[in-house]
């Protein structure tokens, strides 16, 4: 029997909410703020608050591959270089944890995994430490520039970038249809060893509702999502701006050869599913380990992990 | 009043006065159809859906047999009630039956799969609320929860 594809994809994307894990990240939020805690003692005044980032923070987060990001805004005095300011904060966080975690130094960030706990989980703290563009500044602009320590798209190592994570969070607040799109890539990225950014999906994706009518069930969207992509990616003026920083093309992360490849993958993957609608289940999987849990578990569904939007019917609808 | 819906195990809860406020819309409107937008919150642990109140459509087209409600203006209406501190969340819809009974035609089922599917819906499962009347009073009323193409009755406890 064939495949309804929008009734699929909606199951792929309610086993995959973080709802699922909720033991898991309380761990991790209890760690987060542990790590923050730790961050503000010791910086002090040369930081502004921390702040949290990353997919948990715009509801594009998937429960089986996922961190928590803390960004930590120094202020323009705190050290004289970007790279001073980042091995401070690997070598303190290095001397913290070491014994509990592996640190590690990222491209733009500092990486703490800490150790199994005794149910065998494994707590993955991303922390980016920013310095603000402009001597007091930042409460206002919120722009940062980062330390770049290795190969970051066409940056050379030990460069810097500017960008600014609140208008990034900014740039995804109130998108529900293109957050249920983001999500569903993401996890064909990480359930097919894709190495595609999620930052990179979450752009294109966006830049897709802006540009092309987007309408239907969802997968009349997701389709119409990888069909843009298909199109443009390997267009020479296509870009992805940086909502932190136009400056900062995010399309330049991937190679001409990356972006031909990445095309013929939406090809396949929509010529794959119109001909046979199994095919959905191996590009876009159900998360097993919660099928069964969401049958019927004695709550009212939702669609997102919590009510972060209210319901707006937006069609006319006829009754008998 | 507290009924079950077994098939979810959930249970949906409202006052006798909503549905006092519903007979009254419906019988207004008789012998044609009627209905509107249905409004409510949810226990926090989901397993409770408690029914406040009915907002109306602005516009909409009534017949005997048929009731078209348009969506027009009605964002602006739940944003309000969503930013309120006790929130209150669009949840289903309702519609009257006139002279006949309440179970749900094939046109109902088509437009409850039609707004769940939707993505300014956030809610999994909307719920249908058929009211009976005849040109003096409510005859019956029953309430559906809408899964996975299908309606499940509510029933009481």
């Amino acid at each position: 029997m064939a495949t309804d594809k929008t009734q699929h994809l909606q199951q792929v994307l309610e086993t995959h909410r973080m709802a699922h894990i909720e033991k898991l990240l309380d761990k991790y939020k209890e760690k987060r703020q542990e790590v923050k805690e730790a961050l503000e003692e010791n910086y002090k005044d040369k930081i502004y608050n921390p702040i949290n980032s990353g997919s948990y923070a715009k509801h594009t987060a998937i429960n089986i591959k996922f961190d928590l990001d803390i960004v930590v805004p120094f202020k323009r005095n705190s050290f004289d270089t970007l790279e001073e300011m980042f091995n401070d904060v690997f070598d303190f966080l290095y001397e913290k944890y070491k014994d509990v975690a592996e640190v590690r130094k990222q491209k733009v960030s500092i990486g703490i995994i800490f150790d199994a706990d005794d149910n065998g989980d494994e707590i993955n703290i991303d922390v980016v430490a920013g310095r603000e563009l402009n001597q007091d500044q930042y409460t206002e602009d919120h722009n940062l520039n980062l330390f770049v320590n290795s190969q970051y798209g066409l940056l050379d190592e030990k460069t810097y970038i500017q960008t600014n994570i609140q208008a990034q969070i900014d740039h995804i607040k109130g998108k529900n249809n293109e957050r249920s799109i983001i999500r569903l890539l993401k996890i064909w990225k990480t359930t097919n060893n894709e190495s595609y950014k999620s930052f990179f999906l979450e752009l294109i994706t966006i830049k897709a509702f802006d540009k092309e009518s987007i309408s239907g069930n969802l997968w009349d969207k997701l389709k119409s999502v990888m069909e843009y992509i298909k199109e443009n990616i390997t267009k020479d003026n296509f870009t992805l701006k940086d909502p932190g920083n136009t400056n900062n093309d995010v399309a330049d992360t991937l190679e001409d050869w990356e972006k031909t490849n990445l095309s013929n993958k939406m090809s396949n993957m929509i010529s794959n599913i119109e001909n046979n609608s199994d095919n959905i289940k191996t590009y876009f999987p159900i998360n097993e380990e919660f099928e069964e849990e969401d049958e019927n578990k004695g709550q009212y569904g939702l669609k997102d992990a919590s009510i972060v939007a209210p319901s707006i019917p937006n069609k006319s609808q006829q009754f008998g | 009043m507290k009924i079950i819906n077994s098939h979810k195990n959930v249970s949906l809860e409202y006052e006798e006065d909503l549905i006092l406020k519903i007979e009254s819309l419906a019988l207004k409107h008789y012998p044609n159809e009627f209905g509107g937008f249905l409004i409510g919150y949810y226990s926090d642990d989901l397993k409770t859906l408690v029914l406040t109140d009915v907002l109306s459509p602005n516009e909409y087209k009534s017949h005997r047999v048929l009731f078209e409600r348009s969506a027009e203006g009605i964002k602006e209406k739940l944003l309000e009630l969503f930013e309120l501190n006790e929130k209150r969340y669009y949840v289903g819809e309702w519609h009257s039956h006139p002279d006949a009974s309440s179970m749900y035609s094939l046109t109902d089922l088509n437009a409850m799969q039609s707004i769940a599917e939707s993505e300014t819906i956030r809610i999994k499962n909307p719920i249908l609320l058929i009211v009976s009347i005849n040109n003096q009073k409510l005859k019956n009323y029953t309430f559906y929860l809408y899964d996975n193409n299908t309606l499940f009755e509510y029933g009481r406890k």
